[in-house]
């Protein structure tokens, strides 16, 4: 844009823009200052400052005991990051070589498995609640981790494999055919060519496969039953119930878990958006 | 020669693992079945020798339980003795079976009949109930262990399946085939002596689809083909595998389910009733039915990719000028919504809307308005979950917008001026056709995204009023686990919105490429 628009029409374009990020802004103060505030619901001002400052709500959040004593937040926070990291792990490990095989050899049925990732990414967790369920119960991993992080990386895998898919197609080919008349092995090439380069690209895929496991709430307050096996989502959840709402701990809940995530998010999040459109726009 | 017998081997090997498979599923059936078989026997007899005043079978636990009485100490508090042998006491929370007991007892009731159960906390007990009088007669057995694997038995048939192969390679010919068949029909024995006719006619179907693919050189053109591409076969096998147990075996459970119907622990097949029952739409007068379901799910689908793709571009826009102050923070606080786990915003936005303690009716008062009831009525429950969604939703799109923005030389804006294009020309004649190759994919994702929201819709609004503002996923979800079990009508659900999600997709790519194709 070579010739700048009137000066008033800057300002409009300004103040658009300043009015949505007050919008933006505004629920998550509102948190905030619950979090910090005491009293259980949601004051009746609509100011987003606090007039008291307490810490009530987190003490009480971590103080709570369960049936046997034991701390439940410290419990429950092992669980989100034992289902996170594991989810992580299963993702990652199993989507970057089938990816790398998608993106790089020629095979037939190449074209059916690349569609049946896409398929698969389509149908929502929420409707494989209920066969998974038959499964779990008759494998008796009804509230067990480990039926959860099964359950999670099947909406990890297909995302992971169709995005890291994406990030291998962008990278040249070069190198790997240079080290392919050197006689390397295709194991060696994507060992030490293929995942130092798709560092960025790695990084997208677990971030991804941890923030599905770690910010899930449905599938785990349906298979866990007993409230020390249950993940931080479902603790935040039940804060906020249809008969006894406490704000007050959702609000320090939701300070405490997405506080990691978000700082984490900020510091990829250029490479998400990469990473999920070079995997949709070259299909 | 030793090729031949090699190449019969190999079929062997990878037929008889799928063979092994299928019996060692129906072997864990069988056993599940007999168990609870077993248990279920072991209770009832003994309830009823209880009944009768008989001892109960050794192994299992048995009391005549009494009426429930008020307690001595707290008259709103019932209470129960229990008699096991002669002396009567009273039920106490600290002895293990007696809270299954009394449980029993309440059940029993409350129903006026008999039972005999499973308990449902995976132990494999069971617990059976009879009249005594007014007393009540409860059973309750131990945990047994499930018989082991046979595992000598699997090797042994094993090891004779692969002889009868190798021997029949041997003699070559006719006797080729009949070795391969019988190698692999021996495995099927096992099933036969469980009585899992199924698992042995699926043994059988193996072997005898073994033998017409030997003879079509199938299996050979198999083996060159995994044997040419073993490299990439090699790299795609874990995920493969993982694929298969995590989302396929799951994914063809629930269209099978779809057949059945649940009821109280058991399922009966039940064909094409429950499509029937879902598409027919409840006879029509039911405005819960499915029809309407879906016609608020394409609603609120539609109107929030269009919310989320107008304010994101709008954003990016205004975000891309070269004159606008304060870019990169704009850009840094605007994206926070996505950052935030959606079910925290959706928590979050629950609160605000609260009619009486929440932050937006506060707001409205003090603006001199009047608060709104957000969940009595159909369109202010359903605008609440669109706002919440959109807050949440339009940064993906705003950040899309912006990366394709970016690629566009800005030679093309300096031509256009030159040539005198008018700012609405550039717009429809530069910018739009550059965004249109990075929206079209997000347009596609956030669609299915915002098609299966389960969380905001769920937390939200969760529905009300009545169940009108529930989509497609909640009301599948409703199905399951909180309209009676009805397992089998969820799967049905699935598998109907996994049908039009496809036909969306297909439809669309279509669209897509036929427009890129005008291009």
């Amino acid at each position: 844009m070579t010739r700048q628009p009137r000066l008033a029409t800057r300002i409009v374009a300004h103040v658009a823009v300043i009015v949505l990020v007050m919008v933006v802004l505004y629920p998550v103060m509102l948190v905030c200052k619950k979090a910090f505030e005491p009293g259980r619901d949601f004051a009746l001002s609509p100011s987003p400052i606090p007039h008291t400052v307490t810490f009530d709500h987190f003490r009480t959040l971590f103080g709570q005991r369960g049936s046997h004593g034991e701390y439940l937040f410290v419990r429950q926070a092992l669980n989100s990051v034992v289902a996170a990291l594991a989810t992580t792990v299963v993702g990652v490990f199993l989507s970057c070589t089938a990816a790398y095989a998608l993106s790089r050899f020629k095979f037939p049925g190449r074209k059916a498995g690349l569609t049946t990732f896409v398929v698969v990414q389509m149908f929502p967790a929420t409707l494989l609640i209920m066969p998974l369920y038959v499964v779990l119960d008759k494998l008796g991993l009804l509230n067990s981790l480990t039926g959860l992080v099964l359950v999670y990386s099947t909406t990890a895998i297909p995302f992971c494999v169709w995005t890291l898919k994406g990030y291998f197609d962008s990278l040249p080919r070069e190198l790997e055919e240079a080290a392919r008349i050197d006689g390397a092995s295709a194991w060696l090439i994507f060992r030490k060519i293929i995942l130092p380069l798709a560092r960025p690209g790695l990084a997208v895929t677990a971030l991804f496969s941890f923030m599905t496991a770690w910010n899930e709430f449905i599938l785990a307050s349906t298979f866990m039953t007993s409230e020390s096996r249950y993940t931080l989502p479902v603790l935040i959840q039940s804060s906020v119930g249809e008969f006894s709402s406490q704000y007050g701990i959702f609000a320090a809940g939701a300070i405490v878990t997405s506080v990691p995530v978000m700082a984490v998010f900020y510091v990829l999040q250029k490479y998400l958006v990469g990473g999920l459109t070079a995997g949709a726009v070259k299909g | 020669m030793t090729g031949f017998v090699h190449r019969q081997l190999r079929d062997f090997a990878i037929a008889g693992a799928f063979a092994i498979l299928i019996a060692s599923v129906a072997f864990v059936a069988v056993r599940n079945r007999e168990l609870i078989e077993r248990q279920l026997g072991l209770a009832d007899r003994s309830a009823a020798a209880l009944a009768e005043d008989r001892e109960p079978l050794p192994t299992v636990h048995g009391a005549l339980i009494g009426p429930a009485l008020p307690s001595p100490k707290h008259a709103f508090l019932r209470h129960r003795e229990v008699r096991e042998g002669a002396a009567w006491r009273t039920l106490a929370s600290s002895r293990p079976d007696d809270k299954l007991f009394y449980d029993a007892a309440t059940r029993f009731d409350r129903d006026h009949q008999p039972f005999v159960d499973l308990l449902r906390d995976g132990s494999g007990r069971a617990v059976a109930a009879r009249a005594h009088g007014t007393e009540v007669a409860v059973a309750v057995t131990v945990p047994i262990a499930p018989a082991s694997y046979p595992l000598l038995v699997m090797i042994g048939v094993l090891g004779l399946g692969a002889a009868l192969t190798a021997a029949g390679a041997l003699a070559g010919g006719v006797a080729a085939r009949i070795g391969a068949f019988a190698g692999l029909a021996v495995l099927a024995i096992p099933t036969l002596l469980w009585h899992s006719w199924f698992a042995a006619l699926a043994i059988g179907l193996v072997a005898l689809a073994v033998v017409q693919l030997q003879r079509a050189g199938l299996t050979d053109r198999l083996a060159r083909g995994l044997h040419h591409h073993r490299v990439a076969v090699s790299f795609l096998a874990p995920a493969g595998l993982a694929m298969l147990a995590l989302v396929a075996a799951p994914f063809l459970l629930g269209l099978i389910l779809g057949f059945y119907d649940h009821h109280q622990g058991t399922w009966s097949f039940v064909g094409l009733h429950n499509f029937v029952e879902i598409l027919s739409g409840n006879g029509l007068d039911d405005p819960l039915n499915f029809w309407f379901t879906l016609g608020v799910t394409v609603l609120w689908t539609t109107c929030n990719v269009v919310l989320h793709v107008v304010i994101g571009v709008a954003l990016a826009l205004l975000l891309s000028r070269k004159w606008m102050r304060g870019k990169g923070v704009f850009r840094m606080l605007l994206i926070l919504p996505w950052a935030i786990p959606n079910y925290i915003t959706a928590l979050m936005w629950h609160g605000m809307f609260d009619g009486q303690y929440g932050a937006i009716n506060s707001l409205l008062h003090a603006m001199g308005l009047s608060g709104v009831s957000w969940w009595t009525s159909w369109l202010p429950s359903f605008a609440s979950n669109v706002i919440t969604n959109t807050w949440l939703g339009f940064p993906f799109m705003m950040v899309v917008a912006l990366g394709a923005l970016q690629n566009i030389p800005t030679e093309l804006y300096e031509a256009a001026a030159v040539d005198g294009a008018s700012s609405w020309q550039r717009f429809r004649h530069i910018t739009l056709p550059h965004l249109r190759p990075a929206l079209g994919p997000a347009v596609a994702l956030g669609s299915i995204w915002t098609f299966n929201m389960f969380n905001v819709i769920y937390l939200v609004s969760n529905g009300k009023p009545g169940g009108t503002t529930n989509i497609l996923v909640t009301d599948a979800y409703r199905w399951a686990f909180e309209r009676g079990d009805r397992y089998g009508m969820a799967a049905a659900y699935g598998t109907i919105i996994f049908g039009i999600l496809l036909l969306w997709n297909v439809l669309g790519g279509r669209l897509v490429r036929s427009k890129e194709a005008d291009a």
